[in-house]
């Protein structure tokens, strides 16, 4: 056996029943990795060998006992740093809170260890989950596995990035507006927003909490399907109230297209597929996207997303009153950074000036405004009225098919420094925007690399909401009609990484 | 002297508001979190990452605390909306965690009640209007207040400051935070100014404190602070259009201070309008040593606390069923069971009244007239029909409450009849009640034991007053030259004949039987 880059969860989990591979010995080599990786790419904050190895001898045991293992017993995973674990620093790439202990285990968190998983340590992200290029976090930007000059997407990049490199299997980010999917696309690993209300966000530090998910990032779409179902298959979780009771069966529908019962019937939005600043190399893996999904046997209907258009300025005026919101607690009385003053009006001013980013301070400013009682019916409440048609048009769109076929991202990974304008910025999450508006779930899947630019390239599938079930079947099918007919792995470790440490023993 | 208020106030109209916050001390656990309520913990013991707003940690409503307040929108005439949300609340403060408060915004629980008072005859003369409203049997009057809605919200935490004089921020060197209270379910009743005066705003929230310690939604304690009373109050002429500006009062934690804080703004803004001087509008602080009000803040503008309804918590929803379900539930309430005590029982006004306000007094009274006697009734010595104990009851529960301890039910029961009886008198059962409150022991056996039992024998009795008389020939004397007072010397010699055992109400009745008839 070579590398532990080569496992997906599935293939960790089962080595590790059969006890062909311990579970030290992955969580040795998984951290081997990452220190013979991680220099280059700066994808973790913090790297917990004390929590990997313990969680790892606790699956080592129970297997001796003859307990039975959790489904991702030894599966070695990362988790971006807006979640919370006991025993690690959750800085969500702050200033503000640099340092900061938890004080407790996100839900999330506590059900992929319960289901055996073997923490790994915290990822680099956009600082509070703002950005879309991990360029704005406090303590430095991740690179792109791919490209070193070119930046893994974000805010989740340091997740990404980890799992494209072969620094993790499995990978926990966040998406409020893509923040999942966009860097899952730049660095060509899956990366899936669960329907809004699946996942705990107990935990979370929230930045919208009507649009945040936790979702899993891996390697191939069963990996993220298994993950979703550690995450979200215990049912909802009491302590966070938008939690449903939606069925969660995630695995349901991933046997071969053959097992369905009727064909897929696959969604186009010419709307989204020939949007402006769409670039050449993504143009042409939505169209590889179309061939291999028709030679699953799909069918493809012509829709209209008629509001998609509104999507960005709706969503950013909502984001940016709950990020305000949700922030505010940011003073440094009870934690993080503190910049005295004689007053504690000048207290507050002073520790959120310095422990904010410019991105950070931006998005508040802007929340502070548009929730301001002059602006609040004029920009507020008319976008809600924008999200409520958003949701409509996807709900009637997906009543007529099994997905929608979209971009994640608009362009292949940029080079840092290139979108140093934030309306630039913001415009690269046109595509994924919509779903955090309405709730529905989405996913990006790896197509390969693109002819133009060498880098990873990407569809995005978008499904009904509370059928996960069904998007990751659908999903399922394009990364095996992908994998047939570019005869490829569904998504490979960045070949600079590859076999870089993480040796497992024969 | 300053002016008195009823002066003040046929000149002009006071309109009166109040903010009612109320704890919701009858619950578990807090408004958002499972933290367990707690008055007198530790400092920071009773606390999570929910109350702590630690940053990840997520509010889950307390359901019971939602059903509280629609049951006591229900008791106070309000409609229970079938959806309401909770709202954000921004103001950066160290007391409020999460540095915004969670409160709701404009569709609150309930919406739109009304409760009715009634003032007393005295209280009548400070409105001019009283002739004109529905007037209550002694002589008083009947006002309807409206409520415009009842909501639920967090309490803050507790800030101690120290170093400054008197625990207040001016002058303190440091402040000390317990987040014990942050997230204490509070209940907001906000009602139309409709009062007109201090004494019905008094009234109000004693009426209000009766019914909610009736539901048994809290300890409405204004000295502990779990029930608060903001009080607003304008002047403008009678039957103006408009109101005129007003002044807020936050935090006036008792019932003299809300009286006596609404007196003095009433004097202060007739002073300054009657100089033909304008009101400010302020928040203005009651002080009630120096007796006055002085400005806390002047509002310029309009405060801007960015409201916004929260995405953490799903809506508010209750059912028909539910609400009916709540309706069916509600206690008598104190001003139905006062008038029931009076109809039905034919108990005083007075006794009455403080008997159904005052839930454990209540329970106390109904307990003790459903006390079955413990000596079998016989044909000779009959058990007297609770009815009939009632007036008697309802006197040693308001009258006669013990020095230490309290009664139980079956003692009440057995002083009542000992009175009833005249086995004992008014000031004799004070001592007794003294005595029994802190052991339990039965009042009969005690006075029994204790040779208490007075004398009500007729005929023994007249007796020894037919001794007396006869050798008495000087009161006897001058009693009938019109000196009637030394009736109250020959019941004197009366008990000191029959060995203090004798009833003295029935000496006096047969002293007085025989003198009249003597002297005719």
């Amino acid at each position: 056996m070579a590398s532990v880059d080569q496992l997906t969860a599935a293939g960790v989990a089962s080595a590790i029943a059969e006890g062909a591979l311990s579970a030290v010995e992955v969580a040795t080599a998984a951290l081997d990795a990452i220190s013979a990786r991680d220099a280059d790419l700066h994808a973790y904050l913090e790297v917990t060998p004390d929590l990997a190895l313990e969680a790892a001898r606790r699956v080592d045991e129970r297997r001796a006992a003859g307990e039975p293992l959790g489904p991702l017993a030894g599966v070695p995973f990362a988790i971006k740093d807006n979640l919370q674990l006991e025993g690690t620093h959750t800085t969500c790439g702050s200033r503000m809170l640099e340092g900061y202990a938890s004080q407790f285990t996100a839900t999330a968190v506590s059900r992929m260890l319960a289901a055996g998983a073997v923490p790994l340590g915290k990822t680099n992200m956009d600082e509070f989950a703002f950005g879309s290029s991990c360029e704005a976090s406090a303590f430095g930007p991740t690179r792109n596995p791919w490209d070193l000059a070119r930046v893994p997407g974000g805010s989740s990049g340091g997740s990404a990035a980890a799992v494209a490199a072969g620094e993790a299997t499995l990978a926990l980010g966040s998406d409020t507006g893509g923040s999942i999917r966009q860097p899952a696309s730049l660095c060509g690993v899956v990366g899936m927003k669960p329907s809004y209300g699946t996942v705990s966000r107990y935990g979370l530090v929230a930045f919208g909490s009507s649009l945040d998910q936790v979702g899993p990032l891996a390697r191939t779409v069963r990996d993220a399907a298994l993950c979703l179902q550690a995450l979200a298959g215990g049912g909802p979780d009491p302590l966070d109230a938008t939690t449903t009771g939606a069925p969660r069966d995630f695995l349901a529908h991933l046997g071969p297209a053959a097992d369905a019962p009727e064909p897929l019937t696959i969604g186009l939005v010419p709307r989204l597929l020939e949007a402006e600043g769409l670039d050449a190399d993504e143009k042409s893996a939505l169209s590889h996207a179309r061939h291999v999904l028709a030679d699953q046997g799909a069918t493809f209907v012509e829709l209209d997303l008629p509001h998609a258009d509104a999507a960005i300025a709706a969503y950013y005026a909502i984001a940016s009153c709950e990020a305000f919101s949700n922030l505010a607690r940011f003073d440094g009385v009870r934690f993080g950074a503190q910049v005295g003053a004689p007053t504690l009006a000048e207290q507050t001013s002073r520790t959120r000036a310095a422990g904010f980013g410019a991105e950070a301070r931006r998005r508040q400013l802007l929340g502070a405004y548009l929730l301001s009682s002059d602006a609040y019916e004029r920009y507020f409440t008319q976008a809600q009225r924008i999200r409520r048609s958003i949701a409509a048009d996807l709900s009637r769109a997906l009543s007529r098919c099994d997905a929608i076929l979209a971009p994640a991202s608009p362009t292949c990974a940029f080079g840092f420094g290139e979108r140093s304008d934030p309306v630039r910025m913001y415009a690269s999450d046109l595509f994924t925007v919509g779903c955090n508006l309405a709730g529905n779930p989405a996913i990006s899947v790896p197509l390969g690399l693109g002819p133009q630019s060498g880098l990873p390239v990407s569809a995005q599938l978008i499904g009904a909401c509370h059928d996960d079930a069904r998007l990751l079947g659908v999903a399922a099918a394009l990364e095996r009609g992908h994998g047939a007919s570019a005869s490829a792995e569904p998504a490979p470790v960045a070949p600079a990484f590859l076999g870089r440490g993480g040796e497992l023993p024969a | 002297m300053s002016e008195r208020i009823q002066d003040i106030l046929s000149r002009w109209q006071a309109s009166i508001g109040l903010e009612v916050h109320v704890e919701l001390t009858s619950l578990e656990t807090k408004l958002l979190c499972g933290c367990t309520l707690s008055r007198n913990a530790e400092p920071n013991t009773h606390v999570c990452p929910v109350c702590l707003g630690l940053p990840g940690a997520l509010p889950v409503a307390n359901r019971e605390a939602v059903l509280a307040v629609a049951r006591t929108g229900l008791a106070l005439g309000c409609a229970v909306e079938r959806r309401s949300t909770f709202w954000r609340k921004h103001y950066f403060y160290p007391d409020m965690a999460k540095n915004f408060q969670t409160t709701q915004g404009p569709v609150a629980i309930c919406m739109g009640g009304s409760v009715e008072v009634e003032l007393d005859a005295e209280t009548a003369r400070e409105r001019p209007d009283a002739p004109t409203l529905r007037p209550a049997p002694d002589g008083g009057y009947v006002t309807r207040i409206r409520i415009r809605r009842i909501h639920l919200e967090e309490d803050a935490a507790k800030m101690v400051h120290v170093g400054g004089a008197e625990g207040r921020i001016a002058g303190a060197t440091h402040s000390l935070i317990d987040y014990n209270r942050a997230g204490t379910p509070l209940m907001e009743l906000v009602c139309e100014p409709d009062l007109r005066t201090p004494a019905e705003a008094r009234r109000l929230v004693e009426h209000l404190r009766q019914t909610l310690l009736a539901l048994g939604v809290s300890d409405c304690s204004l000295e502990a602070g779990s029930l608060r009373v903001d009080a607003n109050v304008s002047l403008a002429r009678a039957h103006a259009p408009e109101l005129g500006t007003k002044c807020e009062m936050k935090n006036l934690n008792s019932l003299k201070s809300l009286h006596d804080a609404l007196a003095f703004e009433v004097r202060r803004q007739a002073a300054l309008l009657d100089a033909g001087k304008a009101v400010r509008q302020q928040t203005r602080h009651w002080e009630p040593t120096s007796r006055r009000t002085i400005a806390l803040r002047t509002k310029e503008a309009f405060d801007d606390y960015r409201l916004f309804p929260d995405p953490d918590l799903p809506p508010i929803l209750i059912s028909d069923d539910v609400v009916e379900r709540l309706r069916a539930s509600l206690p008598e309430l104190p001003a139905e069971k006062s008038a029931r005590y009076v109809s039905q029982l034919g108990l005083r006004r007075r006794e009455a009244r403080m008997i159904a306000a005052d839930p454990a007094l209540a329970s106390l009274f109904e307990a003790a007239l459903a006390v079955t006697p413990e000596t079998p009734a016989t044909p000779e010595a009959p058990a007297t029909p609770a009815r009939d104990l009632a007036t008697t009851v309802a006197n040693v529960i308001v009258n006669l409450r013990p020095a230490h301890g309290c009664l139980a039910a079956a003692q009440v029961r057995s002083i009542a009849q000992l009175l009833h009886d005249e086995a004992l008198t008014f000031a004799q059962a004070r001592d007794v009640i003294d005595a029994v409150a802190p052991t339990g022991e039965d009042p009969a056996r005690y006075v029994d034991a204790h040779g208490l039992r007075q004398n009500s024998d007729r005929e023994e009795l007249a007796s020894v007053v037919d001794d007396v008389l006869a050798r008495s020939e000087d009161q006897v004397a001058q009693y009938r030259a019109g000196n009637t007072k030394v009736v109250g010397h020959l019941i004197g010699q009366c008990m000191r004949e029959a060995g203090a055992a004798g009833n003295p109400k029935l000496f006096s009745a047969l002293l007085r039987e025989r003198l009249d008839a003597q002297g005719a």
